[in-house]
């Protein structure tokens, strides 16, 4: 701490204030003052359901620019059978057995894969978190399956936040990640992706992602697939027009 | 021109126009991004977007003490450990400290500027830790024992061609000069590594005070492996790298991205804030962040340099910069190349050191005209000249050159007193009549004006001047009637 003194105190002299004078965020409100973020938590609230599914197809339109598949499903069991075709059809990077992983969420939990995959050589791990050997499971897996809390239409953006059950390495590690985002986490654009963050207080670790890993590093040719994963797909799950009110009524405006 | 051996910039940047190889690539990395991010700003729908966040920027540098003490308490409040590094050679203690402590054989590195800046890699593998470069570009820079010369394209001085030689010697693939062949032949040797590491150190692209997060750009995802899967990750950022509020972040990052490589977001925005907490099933055990002074605080309390402290360092002047564009980064000798290192470099680490810099640069306006933050590059260029022509205590700079000094002393007698100025024009014109050619040019002149002529012919002086010219011929003329039915009339 007394090296954090003198080197504030070193600022403060190069901003020719007394160097003894510890001012704290509370002598300049506004600097830290935030813009009311109110009117954006209502907007995107009182979205319609054809408002939502205009946000889906900005959403599919962007992520295809970016390399990105988008799936549209209706249901649980539809968002199942495209994670199967995904496993059947793709190879593993990094090992020979099929093994994937998905993060501890009742989404991807009522996908209920392990039942599809009876008659094939295919683990699925669940990210519990107390499980010790996340790690192994995770480097072993060769799809990586998220539930992202909030998706961007404008970027084609996916944020997901670390935390018990949601490590930060199931949509890193492995060579292909899945995410299976809820219609109803859908939002425009960036600044209600940060109100929505702000009103929930950003977590210890979370992170944007936009399309599949890349580099354009050897003359500015793009690869995809650096170090993170070379595929990046985003299943869209939308419920019923009045599963949608339903969400709305419990959110009303403001709160 | 000189008679002293030419300096290491002249040199460098002699190789670098010489090369045909990275006068292409620079050529295809400013059509693209630099001409790109101009239309992008042409465009953009929020028109104050720029103006907002410069203005933001340096409201946070005015309140520094207050933004990091902020900063600091938030990321504490979260299990992170922030240490405040007055040098450079503190912040290397620090960090070997905590190397040791944690028994670390080997960091992988996200590619971060500021521990060039401070030279950490002799000093980590001293100490007998391996480094390893993460960020595609950088690992091939390592490997050839090279320096990049590109802020978002560290090796856009090399080709194919020899990176695929430079992959077959140093990591036995077989030969292919195939850029996704090459990619994944990196991807295999570098997962590896960074999955059995046991520190990852980064850089900061911004950190956010109100949350207590740093955050990270990263279009590979090198940066997520390095701050995920090793036990211990060490983020170093410049004290200035930091923002106070959430939506200021928001703004600068929309702004670091497209500047950068015209991205409406990077593939991967990591958002840090400190360890594994209690339940996270992965992450790093320890988080610490080192905040460096290392000579930002002498140019925050310049008022004349204080705005090159708002940069965000998304490399765009470089994409457009005319004297980059030809000399690459290698001249600038500095993790800091392009316009931005021509003022940054001096400031940091010696005006008189880095004089030919911005000596260099040519003052167009370019570099302004393109910055995200609209940070005046060309005043602060013209600037460091005036610390070179006239020395500054502020500074520690003595005079570069008093016999330029002297030169123009003279020239200010002779332009302010037309009747000398007038005889020496007359004197120079008798003067230089056995230098004029056939074809009536200066072909060649003696001494250190011999420079002049050494690639081109010089016009000679002009028996009559233009003051002569005038009088006799224009001065008595009327000028035009004066044009009616103006502005007011209408």
């Amino acid at each position: 701490m007394d090296n954090q003194n003198a080197f504030l105190n070193n600022i403060r002299r190069a901003l020719s204030l007394p160097p003894e004078w510890q001012r704290s965020a509370r002598e300049v409100p506004a600097l830290f003052a935030a813009a009311d973020t109110g009117p954006i938590l209502q907007r995107l609230r009182s979205r319609t359901a054809a408002e939502m599914e205009q946000l889906s197809e900005l959403l599919q339109k962007n992520a295809a620019a970016l390399g990105i598949t988008t799936h549209v499903v209706r249901s649980h069991e539809e968002a199942a059978r495209v994670v199967v075709e995904l496993v059947t059809s793709k190879q593993p990077e990094f090992s020979d057995t099929k093994q994937i992983i998905h993060h501890d969420h009742p989404d991807l939990a009522a996908l209920q894969l392990w039942q599809h995959f009876a008659r094939e050589a295919v683990t699925v791990h669940t990210t519990f978190g107390a499980d010790r050997q996340l790690r192994e499971k995770t480097i072993a897996s060769f799809i990586g399956i998220t539930a992202p809390a909030i998706g961007v239409a404008d970027s084609a953006t996916l944020v997901d936040l670390t935390g018990p059950g949601r490590p930060r390495s199931t949509s890193l590690v492995p060579s292909i990640h899945i995410a299976l985002l809820d219609r109803k986490n859908l939002v425009a654009d960036l600044a209600e992706a940060y109100a929505l963050l702000r009103e929930k207080k950003p977590p210890d670790s979370l992170v944007f992602i936009t399309g599949p890993s890349k580099t354009a590093d050897i003359e500015a040719q793009m690869v995809h697939g650096a170090h993170g994963p070379r595929e990046v797909h985003i299943i869209v799950l939308s419920s019923s027009p009045a599963a949608a009110a339903a969400v709305e009524t419990d959110n009303p405006p403001g709160n | 021109m000189s008679r002293t051996p030419p300096s290491a910039y002249r040199t460098a940047a002699a190789v670098g126009i010489a090369s045909p190889r990275l006068q292409k690539s620079l050529r295809g990395i400013q059509d693209r991004f630099g001409k790109g991010a101009m239309a992008l700003w042409a465009g953009l729908e929020d028109k104050e977007l720029r103006h907002r966040v410069k203005a933001a920027r340096l409201r946070t540098l005015e309140h520094l003490d207050i933004v990091l003490a902020e900063l600091a308490e938030n990321i504490r409040a979260r299990g992170g450990r922030v240490h405040f590094a007055a040098s450079g050679q503190d912040a290397i203690r620090y960090i070997l400290e905590v190397a040791t402590r944690n028994k670390v054989k080997r960091v992988v590195k996200g590619k971060s500027m500021t521990s060039m800046e401070i030279d950490i890699d002799p000093a980590l593998a001293g100490a007998g830790i391996e480094v390893v470069e993460t960020d595609l570009g950088e690992y091939i820079i390592q490997l050839a024992g090279d320096r990049p010369s590109h802020i978002i394209a560290p090796c856009i001085h090399l080709d194919r061609h020899q990176i695929g030689a430079l992959f077959t010697e140093k990591l036995g693939i077989d030969s292919t000069d195939d850029p996704p062949t090459l990619t994944m032949a990196a991807r295999r040797a570098l997962r590896e590594k960074m999955l059995d590491a046991e520190m990852g150190l980064t850089g900061c692209n911004l950190a956010c005070a109100e949350t207590g997060q740093i955050s990270l750009v990263s279009n590979e995802g090198n940066i997520r492996m390095a701050t995920t899967m090793p036990p211990v990750h060490v983020a170093l950022m410049g004290m200035e790298r930091v923002v106070a509020t959430m939506d200021e972040h928001r703004q600068t990052l929309q702004l670091l991205t497209r500047g950068a490589a015209l991205q409406k977001l990077s593939t991967y925005v990591s958002f840090l804030g400190g360890p594994a907490g209690t339940g996270d099933p992965d992450g790093p055990r320890e988080f610490h962040l080192v905040i460096l002074d290392n000579g930002r605080s002498r140019i925050l309390a310049d008022p004349e340099f204080r705005e090159v402290l708002a940069c965000i360092r998304c490399g765009a002047c470089l994409n457009i910069c005319p004297v980059y564009g030809k000399i690459g980064g290698h001249a600038y000798h500095s993790p800091y190349c392009g316009p931005i290192g021509a003022v940054v470099t001096p400031l940091l680490d010696g005006i008189n050191k880095h004089a030919d810099l911005c000596k260099g640069e040519t003052l167009c306006g370019a570099c302004k005209a393109i910055c995200p933050v609209e940070i005046d590059l060309p005043r602060m260029l013209a600037g460091l000249r005036h610390k070179l022509a006239y020395g500054s205590d502020r500074w520690n700079t003595r005079q570069h050159s008093p016999a330029e000094a002297c030169v123009f002393s003279l020239w200010r007698l002779l332009v302010t007193h037309g009747f000398l100025y007038r005889s020496l024009i007359r004197i120079g014109w008798l003067l230089q009549r056995p230098f004029v050619k056939k074809n009536k040019m200066i072909g060649t002149m003696a001494g250190i004006a011999g420079g002049w002529t050494a690639d081109r012919d010089l016009p000679p002086l002009a028996g009559q001047t233009f003051a002569t010219l005038w009088k006799k011929n224009y001065a008595t003329r009327r000028p035009p009637a004066a044009v009616t039915g103006n502005e007011e009339g209408a």
